[in-house]
């Protein structure tokens, strides 16, 4: 119980992913299921970025011409983050693109009445 | 477009201020947080406000469809190609065109700024592209022959 | 009904998750395995061998620009599949 009071950056990433999840079963509005995967993207970036984080050092930026004494935090986490974001926006707009054709199709954004509709 | 003329007249003083927020923000990558994909989102957003603002008529106009395209396109394989040159002349030993230069100022890092301003270019142009297919279907003058 | 199913559902779910996690040392400590040679690596060399002060920069446009290639075509790729998705039919080639 101690440890996870500990690791509370960790705990946080992980009930946020829950409550993520907990959104895309429960809703049936097409945009509020998008919205819930939007969140658990998001929760995947914070759990792995805050594994980089060391506690009295700072910021991996180099000023004054010279390595600080201090130490720096580890930039490796956040610099492969970067592209793991951007793949997160990408995929978001192409849902977006989708649910923009299944109402042209359908008239409707609702999910149990789109498939009641296909007779299901 | 928007007929109230309180937003137009603000929207006209503000847009040149997020424009160049949004190019010192890529310019300085190798200085300061930030790099190539923030600088180019800010520059994206304040396309498609200057389309929301305005109207698609006069942005069509201003910015053409198969320009901007064709911008995109040249800008991925610029970066193809010259992170290409930097890999052989590093392996092969060969003395590089943009040294290192001191450290701190704006023309240092070689080939760093030129990066981050091509995927800034790309990520700009992407993101007002979508922003403009949501709004309708397909772009105005894609389909005329040149 | 379907309330109850799914919520024992993700309370399962993220029960498994924080097994994991009781496993893990604990937050901004200093002796985890992640801070290794290869950050400390990183960390010396990178003004000298780039000339950049932004070590994140440094990294992900100097020692590992493929990436960003590979993920700058991401984007461009997922435009060509919106353009394709959403365009309508017969529409323009009336000539």
């Amino acid at each position: 119980m101690q440890t996870l009071v500990n690791n509370y950056m960790f705990v946080g990433a992980v009930i946020m992913f829950g409550i993520g999840f907990m959104i895309l079963l429960l809703h049936n509005n097409l945009i509020k299921k998008i919205i819930g995967m939007n969140i658990m993207d998001t929760s995947v970036f914070l759990l792995f970025v805050s594994l980089g984080y060391i506690k009295g050092k700072e910021a991996p930026i180099i000023v004054g011409g010279e390595i600080s004494k201090m130490g720096y935090v580890n930039p490796l986490p956040t610099g492969l983050m970067l592209t793991g974001i951007v793949v997160a926006v990408s995929v978001t707009a192409f849902m977006l693109a989708l649910t923009i054709k299944l109402n042209d199709m359908y008239g409707t954004i609702e999910l149990d009445e789109i498939q009641k509709m296909r007779g299901r | 477009m928007m007929k109230s003329s309180i937003v137009r007249h603000i929207t006209s003083l503000l847009l040149p201020f997020v424009q160049i927020f949004g190019i010192y923000i890529m310019l300085f990558g190798h200085l300061s947080p930030g790099g190539g994909f923030a600088g180019g989102s800010i520059l994206g957003a304040s396309l498609i406000l200057f389309r929301f603002i305005y109207g698609s008529e006069a942005t069509d106009a201003k910015f053409k469809a198969t320009y901007m395209m064709r911008l995109a396109l040249v800008s991925l394989m610029m970066y193809g190609l010259i992170k290409g040159y930097v890999f052989v002349s590093a392996f092969l030993g060969w003395h590089s065109v943009i040294g290192t230069g001191t450290p701190g100022t704006l023309l240092s890092g070689g080939f760093i700024m030129p990066l981050n301003v091509l995927v800034g270019l790309v990520v700009a142009i992407t993101f007002y592209f979508i922003a403009v297919l949501f709004e309708e279907g397909d772009f105005n003058n894609a389909n005329t022959r040149q | 009904m379907k309330a109850l199913l799914a919520s024992i559902l993700t309370l399962t779910f993220i029960g498994f998750l924080l097994l994991a996690i009781v496993e893990m040392p604990a937050v901004g400590s200093d002796s985890s395995i992640m801070h290794n040679v290869v950050m400390d690596k990183y960390i010396e060399d990178a003004m000298t061998d780039t000339g950049a002060i932004n070590i994140v920069s440094a990294i992900i446009l100097d020692y590992r620009a493929f990436d960003t290639f590979v993920e700058a075509s991401v984007i461009f790729t997922a435009l060509i599949c919106i353009m394709i998705v959403l365009k309508r039919s017969g529409s323009h080639d009336e000539k």
